[in-house]
């Protein structure tokens, strides 16, 4: 007779616990970002009061550049790292949030018109970035990864095809890496570009959602433009966002197909399990406030908890970006990636005045 | 003798994902704003 012996699942980490562990790194957000928005309020007073011109750099700014300059100087210590980790949480509550200030028909036009732009650009974009990979000798698989990081939407879409199509680590940390320096890099040069370009709230908006990559900096790119232009980055960013499960399944199909990973099985599944939910809370959220289940005081102070929400994220951007760390990891996938995203950008601009031609903005 | 242990794990539960925890954290704040525990949110 066999010994039945059941062994209960060791839980590594008890909840309480890693509560606990996230609270330093929490309070370094909400303590960058709070500086942010003191920096913003005071440095314009006192350059206006010192008759110095000096531009007005909003709280977004400021809280991005602070924790740049804590991350790439003294560095963030190991107490605080879990917590500073948790922006992508802040991000998607913020997101969510946001729903409140979207009545469900500017979605559904809006988003129908960034849905087409979404489809062109992701198409286009997976097809530049295999090209540029194949031009550059670069692994298969680690091509895959930079192209669906430069298409949906960063860091969650090579995660999710990383464990879909079997990629290696060091393959995913090379196209993460370089998707968050771009992404860094984005952060400056299309503010100054839309100015540069005089574009319009909308136009703007569109084109960050599009051309940035990762859900967090495109909505930083956004806010750093104007409030218009944050919010309608964030509507067409999560509409990319919306496409991971479908580009992740391709792909996978596609890998499977050559005996390099594992066969899809349930396809509905796979596509829920990868469908971003905070979509879904942000559409639900939108669908609340066009029935005015909240009043417009209660709108108002939804509206402010996505900002602070979004604060937090800010900072943790800044804090997470460390630019030895991404140096090591070599120079030939950030090239591929640098050349796709200058390109990428070039095309999703195009695709914006083509819009506004036909829709006449 | 060969003694066969059979492993059997216990007490899985529901860990809801970063992406459903930061949706039902959404809206439980949205609750709290509808029900007036938070009046005025300051920015």
């Amino acid at each position: 007779m066999a010994d039945v012996i059941t062994v209960p699942q060791v839980q590594p980490v008890q909840p309480a616990l890693k509560f606990l562990r996230v609270i330093p790194g929490v309070l370094l957000l909400a303590a960058v970002g709070y500086a942010g928005k003191l920096l913003e309020q005071n440095v314009g007073a006192y350059a206006k009061a010192h008759h110095w011109t000096f531009p007005n750099i909003e709280y977004v700014l400021w809280a991005i550049l602070l924790g740049l300059a804590i991350s790439n100087t003294v560095g963030v210590p190991e107490i605080f790292r879990s917590g500073v980790a948790t922006y992508e949480f802040w991000l998607k509550a913020g997101i969510v949030l946001l729903g409140a200030r979207f009545l469900l028909g500017d979605i559904l036009k809006l988003g129908g018109v960034s849905l087409v732009l979404v489809a062109i650009e992701i198409i286009g974009s997976l097809a530049f970035m295999t090209f540029l990979g194949r031009l550059f000798k670069l692994k298969p698989k680690l091509t895959t990864l930079l192209a669906v990081g430069s298409a949906v939407c960063g860091v969650s879409a090579i995660i999710a095809t990383k464990g879909a199509i079997d990629a290696d680590d060091e393959d995913s940390s090379f196209s993460i890496a370089a998707i968050l320096a771009l992404g860094a890099l984005a952060l400056f040069t299309f503010p100054v570009i839309g100015h540069f370009l005089h574009l319009s709230d909308r136009a703007y908006g569109l084109w960050a959602g599009l051309g940035v990559d990762n859900t967090a900096e495109a909505s930083a790119a956004g806010a750093l433009y104007s409030d218009a232009a944050g919010k309608l980055a964030v509507l067409v960013k999560s509409t990319r966002n919306a496409m991971i499960g479908f580009v992740v399944l391709a792909y996978a199909i596609y890998w499977a197909s050559k005996g390099q990973a594992q066969a899809v099985g349930n396809k509905a599944a796979f596509l829920w399990e990868k469908f971003p939910k905070f979509v879904l809370g942000f559409l639900l959220i939108s669908v609340l406030a066009t029935y005015h289940f909240f009043n417009k005081d209660q709108v108002g102070a939804l509206a402010n908890l996505s900002r602070w929400a979004f604060l937090l994220t800010f900072a943790g951007v800044g804090l997470q970006t460390n630019f030895s760390n991404m140096r090591k990891q070599g120079l030939r996938p950030f090239a591929v990636g640098a050349i796709g995203e200058v390109v990428i950008a070039a095309f999703t601009l195009a695709l914006v005045y083509g819009a506004g031609k036909i829709f006449g903005w | 003798m060969t003694t066969e242990v059979e492993v059997v794990k216990s007490g899985s539960r529901w860990k809801p994902s970063l992406d459903t925890l930061a949706v039902l954290v959404a809206f439980l704040l949205a609750l709290l704003v509808r029900t007036g525990v938070f009046k005025h949110v300051p920015w």
